[in-house]
């Protein structure tokens, strides 16, 4: 599976139901050539730099999705049929995406125990320089223990965090 | 250039200052190049909307190629102009 991103730029002056029905028929797409849709991104009416189709501003759209190629293939060519795109750009992001681990990072994502996720290896890393620093394994600990319950544990975090970068490095 | 600096010779009397320029995005890992984020990006492109070259802004071989792919993406959506207005 590969990750991809496409950017929709539709005319600005589609109505509500018309969008949403464009957005339906992208959602049809996606499944139908074995594709897993992540994430919808609405930007709203944005300014375009220059003028396309005469019109100064666009609707921005972001889709974020897995599939393989046939299903890009398909979902541009249903672009360049339909009038209400004035632009499309896709983009690969992962050549070789994990899609198991990517749908369980969004469901976490979307709960407030992403941090969880994150917990175990600042866990083990800390505690290899436990006598170093007790200060930040503490801090590391209390994060794992209990996200965002405590304001104090929340102020920690930081430090927790740019930890675990330095070490990663 | 070294070289010269050791023992300045008499007949190219120019000096030349060099001020050590560095890569912003070596400097500060946090900072992504994205094509979503015209804002950044306008900082490497002059008001014609063309892209600055690294001699003048420092930035690295690896991420000016980075930044050139990302400018390049950001004119297909439309985010940053193909040719800027020279007033604005």
């Amino acid at each position: 599976m590969r990750r991809y991103e496409t950017i929709v730029i539709l005319d600005p002056d589609l109505s509500e139901e018309n969008r949403t029905a464009f957005s339906d028929r992208v959602k049809e797409i996606i499944p139908k050539f074995e594709g897993v849709l992540l994430t919808e991104d609405v930007w709203g009416n944005r300014r375009l730099a220059y003028e396309i189709n005469k019109k100064p501003r666009g609707f921005y759209i972001r889709y974020d999705y897995c599939g393989l190629g046939a299903l890009v293939n398909e979902l541009e060519r249903s672009f360049r049929i339909d009038d209400r795109v004035m632009r499309y750009m896709t983009v690969v992001l992962d050549k070789d995406a994990d899609l198991d681990s990517l749908l369980a990072e969004m469901k976490s994502s979307d709960q407030p125990t992403a941090a969880e996720e994150k917990a175990p290896e600042t866990k083990t890393e800390t505690e290899k320089k436990q006598a170093e620093e007790p200060a930040q394994e503490s801090a590391a600990r209390s994060e794992a223990a209990e996200p965002d319950s405590e304001p104090e544990a929340a102020a920690k975090t930081p430090a927790g965090d740019t930890e675990t970068i330095k070490e990663d490095e | 250039m070294a070289a010269k600096a050791k023992r300045p010779t008499r007949r190219r009397r120019r000096r030349i200052y060099h001020r050590r320029k560095v890569c912003r995005f070596c400097a500060d890992s946090s900072l992504v190049i994205d094509y979503k984020e015209p804002r950044a990006l306008k900082y490497f492109i002059t008001e014609r909307g063309k892209i600055i070259p690294r001699r003048i802004t420092g930035t690295c071989a690896k991420h000016q190629r980075a930044l050139t792919l990302a400018i390049k993406r950001a004119r297909i959506v439309a985010l940053l102009p193909f040719v800027g207005t020279i007033e604005a």
